[in-house]
């Protein structure tokens, strides 16, 4: 029916600036024709510090992309995320009018507006409103309730909203580069996208994706999104952690992280310790004791994943089903599964899905999972305006219907 | 034309060259050269305990202690073990005879190897060989009596033998992880003293198209009491050359590479199939010479062995004092000072304190106009502390230094006694040594005990106060500026600074700042 279409994944993060070039054919299969990482400059925990920094790293991104992909990129899916994020759940009461018995699109976004009707401040934005649950007449449905019968009708949803100044900060670095903005979303939800497959969804599954600054989390519960948010720590603290309490540069500090570290408190990964050879550029010979740094890596990890824990609705850790999925480049670290499950006592996985095509280098990596998981986004947004013919286009493609 | 036929790689046959494994772990490791494929090598066995004796693979045996022991081990006695070794010397003559390197390898730590290895060194030295021991030395759970037993063997041989490769078996966790069985970790031990005892053997035997051969051996080991710094690597396939040194320089022993930056002489020796470039040989020098200082002896050899296929190892050998070696978690100062002043050589310990301690002394002189007793006493017992509050700057730790100062404390007090009776200045002068000797000193003791739990912070907060001491004129100012200088660092401490993150706004969850590491934080709690 459609042809191939190409979307554009861009994610600023602390780390790293990654722009993502991806088809989306025909039978709804993706390719990722390219991929244009740049080293971040100018962000911390997740939220834009220095603009002039990070507009040059956007552009590095950008030519990289264009040159892989040999795609001119014109409009983006832009990923946010930040502490100022928040992911509440809430319920939208409809009583339908006296005389219509039948749901029309109307009273549903008549429901969504009252469930928008949360104060959440000022200077705040609503980024994702995501129906979860319908009810018609105290009557569980999961899909769309149009055309149904029924006197009242409840929808569930998850609300996401943010600063919107920040947001449109985030917006105007791209449109600075003549990039238009496609949508914004939520980073944790689109790495859902791609690391969570429907059937982990229904059985319950929670998404962590440690990234450079931030740590973002996505709960989800029979299939729905139940909680999302984002946790101002990530690999850049630890490798903060390592500076500070072993006085090594940073760069020495993160070559230690990602070869030397494990998070996993076990005892005999903690023996002895780490020579750090002298190189070329005058950099004199140090020793690093096991013991002192695998501890501060493994107190920051386990603070991290403590805080999300936290912040879950009750019970919600009981009754995952599929169980902890990890991604983000932090993800990688030595032992983390093993902390993770000390933590949370459920099974841990890490986010590895094969099915997009193209070349495997590029999104093999757990950091790349959130890029991918926009190019998803992108698609399935795509499916929802067609299939139901732009009507329902203002509501996102969430809950059983993904 | 007329073909000339010559060897060009001049090698010496291997029946001049003899391995010997003397007690049980030196029997282990003969045992795993041998299993190595060590072939052409006579290998000879000695031991009191006939058990493992019979079970060596080693084609010549000698039983130690025929008459002593009867066929059972020395149990750990190194005096037996010297006897039974003695009782035996006749037989070990007549085995070396003839040999032009002697190979010893050797446990030190128990009795027949502590007590027998510097006899069997001395044996094959006046029979002429030039001798090579390969010790182990033993656990520090072995306990403190076989630390010492092996010490003293260890001093023997470091004299007796012409090179001392020394394995400290605390190091083989470096070897394999902490997680592998105890056989494998032994077995990682004794693959590399079999590694090292093949590759000094195909130096010797192999001296190869660039000619090294044992004289070089020498050179680069000719330093009395020293230990041997080896390290060798095989790799193959691409990038052979770079993967190789690597693996050379990850050698325990060499403690990757920041040893070799005080030797004076390296001898580096290639070897490799018949597809070994001058371009690989090329690259792998340059990167070494990066570990290696700049006006160090590199004595260059090559060879090729068909046997070794497309693989290419390298081997370097180098020696250090034995002070050196112990003195080794060098603060950079030291580290420096050969490269500046060609003329010290190695001479170290000296000359650190040679630099500073005149002028500081002059700027005392108050006390200048009555010589007689303050030159020579007083500031004498300063001058250690002078010069280690020099080292002992943000840079690095010697713990010599710190013991000395504590000698230097109550060294003070009699020395100042006679200058109090002398005249006005002179009493002045120990009035300023003594006093601070209270507060500082004890402030200095509890700094000290704050470094035995090796804080890193502490460093920094240590040397500061003390180097004060000699230059303030009063107590009651350098208490002030001792205590500013307290104050300032414990701030750090309390998590002032925030690394990378000290520009951003803070991230307060439930009353703590995320950006301070954890570790601290819960420390504090």
């Amino acid at each position: 029916m459609a042809r191939a279409k190409i979307h554009v994944a861009l994610e600023i993060g602390t780390s790293k600036v990654c722009m993502l070039v991806g088809e989306v054919k025909s039978d709804g299969s993706v390719k990722i024709l390219g991929i244009g990482t740049a080293k971040s400059a100018g962000v911390r925990k997740g939220e834009i510090c220095d603009y002039s920094k990070i507009r040059a790293c956007v552009e590095e991104a950008r030519h990289k992309a264009e040159e892989s992909s040999d795609v001119e990129i014109g409009s983006v899916f832009l990923s946010v995320t930040g502490a100022h994020f928040v992911g509440m759940n809430n319920t939208g009461t409809y009583r339908l009018p006296d005389k219509e018995k039948q749901i029309r699109p109307e009273h549903l976004k008549e429901a969504e507006q009252i469930a928008k009707g949360v104060s959440i401040g000022e200077e705040n934005v609503f980024l994702h409103t995501i129906p979860r649950h319908y009810r018609v007449d105290a009557f569980e449905h999961n899909s769309s309730p149009v055309g149904l019968f029924g006197k009242t009708l409840e929808s569930d949803y998850h609300v996401v909203y943010g600063i919107g100044t920040r947001i449109q900060n985030s917006i105007k670095c791209a449109r600075e580069l003549q990039m238009e903005v496609d949508d914004v979303v939520f980073a944790p939800i689109a790495t859902a996208q791609y690391a969570l497959n429907r059937s982990e969804r229904e059985r319950g599954a929670l998404l962590i994706d440690i990234g450079g600054g931030t740590t973002d989390y996505a709960l989800y519960l029979n299939g729905a999104i139940a909680a999302s948010g984002c946790i101002a720590a990530g690999g850049e603290h630890v490798t903060n952690d390592i500076h500070m309490l072993t006085e090594l540069p940073f760069s020495k500090a993160e070559a230690l992280k990602i070869r030397e570290g494990d998070a996993s408190g076990d005892q005999s990964r903690s023996v002895g310790g780490i020579k750090i050879p002298f190189d070329e550029k005058g950099f004199t010979h140090q020793e690093v004791k096991r013991e002192l740094l695998n501890e501060v890596i493994r107190q920051r990890m386990l603070e991290i994943l403590t805080l999300v824990k936290k912040r879950l609705p009750a019970g919600a850790i009981e009754r995952l089903g599929t169980g902890i999925i990890l991604s983000g480049g932090s993800s990688t670290m030595h032992g983390l599964d093993k902390l993770a499950y000390q933590v949370f006592g459920q099974s841990v996985y890490r986010a590895e899905k094969s099915e997009i095509s193209g070349v495997q280098a590029n999104f093999q990596d757990p950091q790349f999972a959130t890029a991918l998981g926009l190019i998803r986004y992108a698609q399935l947004a795509d499916i929802e305006k067609m299939q139901k013919g732009g009507f329902l286009s203002k509501l996102w493609p969430f809950g059983r219907k993904s | 034309m007329i073909e000339f036929p010559r060897n060009a790689q001049h090698t010496i046959p291997s029946s001049q060259v003899k391995i010997i494994g003397l007690g049980g772990a030196g029997a282990n490791m003969l045992d795993r050269v041998a299993l190595d494929g060590m072939d052409g090598a006579e290998m000879l066995a000695l031991n009191a305990d006939v058990r493992t004796l019979t079970g060596s693979v080693a084609a010549e045996r000698i039983q130690l202690g025929r008459n002593l022991t009867k066929g059972l081990g020395t149990g750990g006695d190194p005096d037996l073990g010297k006897k039974v070794t003695q009782e035996a010397e006749a037989e070990i003559r007549m085995a070396i005879k003839g040999r032009k390197i002697i190979f010893l390898c050797v446990g030190l730590g128990g009795g027949t190897g502590s007590g027998g290895a510097p006899i069997i060194t001395r044996i094959a030295r006046e029979e002429g060989a030039f001798v090579v021991v390969f010790a182990t030395m033993p656990f520090a759970f072995e306990g403190q009596r076989r630390r010492d037993q092996a010490q003293t063997s260890l001093n023997e041989l470091a004299v007796l033998s012409n090179a001392l490769v020394v394995f400290d078996n605390n190091r083989m966790g470096e070897l394999v992880l902490a997680k592998q069985g105890i056989h494998e970790a032994f077995q990682a031990g004794d693959r590399m003293i079999s590694d090292s005892i093949k590759a000094v053997i195909r130096l010797v035997i192999r001296p190869g198209l660039i000619h090294v051969g044992l004289d070089e051996l020498m050179t680069a080991l000719r330093t009395t009491r020293s230990r041997c710094l080896f390290g060798s690597g095989v790799a193959t396939g691409k990038d052979r050359a770079a993967k190789a040194l690597s693996n050379a320089l990850s050698s325990p022993l060499l403690d990757k590479g920041a040893l070799l930056r005080e030797a004076a002489s390296v001898l580096v020796h290639i070897c490799g199939g018949e597809d070994l470039t001058l371009y690989e040989i090329e690259l792998l020098m340059q990167k070494l010479v990066k570990y290696v200082p700049a006006k160090a002896h590199v004595l260059f050899g090559a060879a090729i062995d068909e046997s070794m296929k497309d693989a290419l190892s390298i081997t370097l050998i180098s020696a250090l004092p034995e002070e050196k070696l112990q003195q080794n978690p060098a603060s950079p100062v030291a580290e420096e000072q050969p490269l500046m002043e060609p003329s010290v050589g190695f001479g170290f310990e000296e000359k650190a304190a040679e630099p500073e301690p005149e002028p500081v002394i002059e700027s005392f002189s108050f006390a200048a106009p009555e010589p007689e007793p303050i030159p020579v006493l007083a500031p004498e017992p300063e001058e250690p502390t002078i010069v280690l509050e020099q080292e002992n700057g943000p840079e690095g730790l010697v713990f010599d230094g710190w013991q000395k100062e504590e000698i230097s404390a109550p060294e003070l007090q009699p020395f100042a006694e006679p200058d109090h009776a002398g005249d006005a200045p002179a009493a002045d002068f120990s009035s300023i040594l003594e006093k601070p000797a209270d507060p500082v000193a004890a402030a200095a003791r509890d700094l000290r005990e704050a470094m035995q739990q090796e804080d890193p912070m502490t460093e920094v907060w240590t040397s500061t106060p003390a180097s004060e001491e000699p230059g303030a004129s009063d107590v009651s100012d350098l208490l002030e500026k001792t205590r500013a200088k307290f104050k300032q660092n414990e701030l750090l401490f309390e998590g002032g600074s925030r690394g990378r993150f000290s520009n951003t706004e803070p991230t307060l969850i439930d009353g703590d700042d995320l950006d301070i590491p954890p570790f601290l934080r819960k420390k504090k709690k």
